[in-house]
């Protein structure tokens, strides 16, 4: 290996930069705008989260967990997400199939109206939700008679969950299905599949992840929706309090630790959320939307 | 020959997946708001508009949106900036970074609502800062718009993403073998290629600034006539039992919600046009 | 099986991709689609598989109307452009999904499936990829794959969209054997789509030449060069 150095590279020059990089002081100048702002508005409220839900120690924000009214809103919550998740999930796959799997007239107007409950402020879904089942209305006011009630009670809570995270899965499958075309489910057809064995066997596997994702995102907001369920739950303590709603009540009558305890276990789903997304987009990229927007 | 509504194809499940999608819409969705529109349409223009036109109603309307028109402003400039350093540059943390950037689309909005108060309000964290100069943060019209900041982070830089990620280097190179400088090819040839979805994440985050309600009630003071926002309106009219009230905001809220829908869906037009494909 | 079409039309909202075209294709033959791009071929094979509804007209395969019938009835072995392997699956699974998707009544056992697509596998020359999945396999080996699963549904006839378009030419030439081949052994009635004209004349018992959805001359390679019916043809041939 003697002739290692005569053969050896002439030594990049020192300042040499590629074309479509920027300084190093300009970098790192950028960088650090980032790591800050990000600090202040993000990383510090979640600090604060934790930092106020053990301001009395681990044991008193475990026990104001095991209240009465927080344990009935940790299961009302979970009990919504249970139905309204799944709920979505199904209407999510629905239009997705209709929308890339036939032509037709009208379609970027339907996917414009499913786009629209990103764009109506909560209070807003919620306020329609109580025009449309309120005892005042008149299907409302059928149903209540029936003693079916919806609005003031956990009907009333997953319709306006569901209004505000309608779009979430069709978001999510549309652009997948779209960039996957229909060749594969027209090859299982002529291979003589029905069309139920085509969509489990050929549509699904190619979409799970995707279909993951937008699962995902979907609960974490109808698990912490607010506006809308302040508006359509009536706020009855035990009953229609979800997590969210607890927190306010107990924020607004001072206590703080049990307020930021329920906080946290919120704040610790956002976080496992994030981390089971970061992983899906590391593992399954190719699978899951390129472009994306809530 | 007229398009046909539907095109005949052999795939499956037409029916099902039409029926439960058009279902859905309409139940979930479509009635309700035809509700909301009818309550205002039966309480009648006129009697919207003596609801509407009112100073307390005019500055709340004008609240929202003035705060929610700065904070998408500033997320438009930082979330470019964030999209940026994602996309190009490769450091120790980036991923956490990366991860951070969605936490506003994770965290409900109550609990930022709370957290945010917490620090700002004058014996938080940076509350206390802010008062050693004599400035009040929470309870204040800049509460409302680091809350709003808050949640319309991720929009821009969401948006803006991909488009740097996509972005062909060997143009930016090309406008290097020209001569170009590197701040030249930024505000020439980079910033340009990203404005189609700079604006629109940043009429996304507007839209979502605009009808903000649980991250803004806590930190705001909810002052009539200085730090009231337009969804609190429709709120208290409710627990009046002022369903006419509520309706006029409500319908109010929802033609500028319209209103920028119809925006987004015009850039996006535009830069289809523009530049092939979004 | 004999193949007839009668008056097949098929309009794409204001573009007319087939106007009527009749055509009869004898039991056994190995046909031919040619024609320049957006003519048409394409088409007229989605139709005959029952992939797109004509918008007027009848197909009859031996002599019954099977107009009517869906994909799935038609067992038409069909070869996708761009092959259209699940790629989630395996060389094997991929075989095997037609048998598998059969009502239980007429599914074979499990042992027989593998039995038959080892033996498609054999037919196809590559008996050691079956564990494999497609983007591990090369184009040329893909178009086979493609081809043995169409087959493992013993077809009524084989339809093949440009099976050799995405090849280079010397896997093509090779290829181009193993098709006719495989068409010789089974019998089946074949219809697949060219671009190629020297493809289509040195392969094909019977040239279809079409071009903006009529059908411009039907006949033998050595008649279609010997007579073309009109300028259309001659230059086309010739090019
Ligand atoms: N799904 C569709 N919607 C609208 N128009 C279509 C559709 N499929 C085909 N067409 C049109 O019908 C005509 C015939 O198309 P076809 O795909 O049959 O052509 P082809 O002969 O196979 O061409 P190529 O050699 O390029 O594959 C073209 O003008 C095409 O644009
Ligand atoms: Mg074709």
């Amino acid at each position: 290996m003697s002739d290692a150095t005569t053969l050896a590279a002439p030594p990049r020059p020192r300042a040499f930069r590629a074309a479509t990089e920027e300084s190093p002081a300009v970098r790192r100048g950028l960088i650090l705008i980032a790591v800050a702002g990000l600090a202040i508005l993000v990383f510090a409220p979640l600090i604060v989260v934790f930092a106020e839900a053990l301001a009395k120690g681990a044991v008193a924000a475990v026990k104001s967990l095991q209240s009465k009214d927080a344990l009935s809103a940790i299961r009302l919550t979970l009990l919504i997400a249970a139905i309204s998740v799944p709920l979505n999930a199904v209407f999510g796959i629905a239009a997705a199939w209709f929308i890339t799997k036939f032509d037709f007239r009208g379609k970027a107007f339907l996917i414009t109206l499913i786009d629209l409950p990103f764009s109506v402020s909560p209070v807003v879904a919620g306020l329609c939700i109580v025009f449309m089942f309120g005892a005042n209305s008149l299907a409302g006011g059928w149903l209540v008679a029936q003693g079916f009630p919806i609005v003031f009670a956990l009907p009333g809570i997953v319709l306006a969950t569901v209004f505000v995270t309608f779009p979430f899965v069709a978001r999510e499958l549309i652009p997948v299905m779209i960039e996957q075309g229909r060749a594969e489910e027209e090859a299982a057809l002529t291979l003589g599949a029905s069309g139920w064995r085509v969509f489990r066997t050929v549509t699904l596997p190619n979409i799970r992840w995707a279909l993951l994702y937008g699962v995902l995102l979907c609960n974490a907001r109808a698990m912490g929706e607010f506006g809308a369920v302040a508006v359509v739950s009536g706020k009855i303590r035990g009953q229609t309090a979800t997590m969210p709603i607890t927190i306010e009540m107990q924020y607004n009558e001072y206590l703080s630790v049990a307020a930021f305890s329920l906080a946290a276990v919120l704040t610790l789903l956002a976080l496992v959320t994030l981390l089971l997304k970061t992983i899906l987009e590391i593992r399954h990229a190719d699978e899951i939307a390129a472009t994306r927007r809530h | 020959m007229v398009r046909p509504l539907l095109n005949r194809s052999p795939m499956p499940g037409l029916g099902l997946s039409m029926g439960i999608t058009v279902a859905m819409l309409s139940l979930v969705v479509l009635l309700p708001i035809g509700a909301l529109l009818w309550q205002g349409a039966s309480f009648g223009l006129s009697g919207m508009w003596g609801v509407i036109n009112r100073e307390r109603v005019w500055k709340a309307l004008l609240l929202s949106f003035r705060l929610s028109f700065y904070a998408a402003l500033f997320n438009l400039v930082f979330g470019v900036l964030l999209a940026w350093v994602l996309a190009r540059y490769r450091f120790p943390g980036r991923r956490l970074l990366d991860a951070a950037v969605d936490l506003p689309f994770a965290l409900p909005t109550a609990v930022a609502g709370i957290a945010l108060t917490a620090l700002y309000a004058p014996n938080g964290f940076f509350g206390a800062i802010f008062k050693d100069y004599g400035i009040r943060i929470a309870y204040t019209e800049w509460g409302i718009f680091i809350a709003l900041v808050f949640v319309g982070l991720p929009f821009v830089a969401r948006t803006v993403q991909p488009v740097v990620e996509e972005l062909e280097t060997e143009v930016e190179e090309a406008s290097a073998t020209l001569g170009a400088s590197r701040l030249y090819t930024l505000y020439r040839v980079i910033l340009p290629a990203l404005l189609p979805a700079a604006l629109t994440g940043f009429a996304l985050s507007l839209a979502r600034a605009v009808g903000e309600y649980g991250s803004v009630i806590f930190i705001a003071g909810n002052k009539p006539l200085a730090t009231e926002i337009a969804p609190l309106l429709i709120v208290i009219q409710l627990e009046e039992f002022n369903y006419d009230g509520a309706a006029s905001i409500g319908i109010a809220m929802l033609v500028i919600s319209f209103a920028m829908l119809l925006v987004i869906n015009l850039i996006q037009v535009w830069s289809r046009r523009r530049i092939g494909n979004v | 099986m004999h193949i007839e079409i009668d008056e097949i039309s098929k309009q794409f909202g204001s573009t007319a991709a087939l106007t009527p075209v009749s055509l009869n294709l004898p039991s056994g033959a190995l046909v031919a689609l040619l024609g320049p791009s957006g003519s048409g071929k394409t088409t007229l094979l989605r139709i005959l598989g029952g992939l797109e509804y004509p918008t007027s007209g009848r197909i009859l395969f031996d002599g019954q109307d099977a107009t009517g019938l869906t994909v799935q009835q038609r067992r038409a072995g069909f070869v996708f452009q761009s092959y259209a392997l699940f790629r989630h699956m395996t060389v094997f699974e991929n075989i095997a999904y037609g048998l598998r998707a059969r009502p239980r009544a007429t599914r074979p056992p499990k042992a027989e499936i593998a039995r038959r697509v080892q033996k498609l596998l054999e037919l196809i020359q590559l008996p050691q990829i079956g564990a494999r999945y497609p983007n591990q396999l090369s184009g040329g080996q893909r178009q086979r794959v493609a081809l043995a699963r169409a087959l493992a549904i013993e077809p009524r006839m084989l339809l093949l969209d440009e099976p050799f378009g995405a090849l280079d030419a010397k896997v093509r030439k090779e290829l181009r054997q193993g098709l006719r081949d495989i068409h010789d052994e089974t019998g089946l009635t074949t219809v697949f789509v060219a671009h190629d004209q020297e493809e289509a004349m040195e392969l094909a018992d019977l040239v279809v030449v079409m071009s903006m959805g009529r059908i411009e001359q039907i006949g033998k390679p050595a008649d279609i060069r010997a007579r073309p019916a009109s300028d259309f043809v001659r230059n086309f041939i010739t090019a």
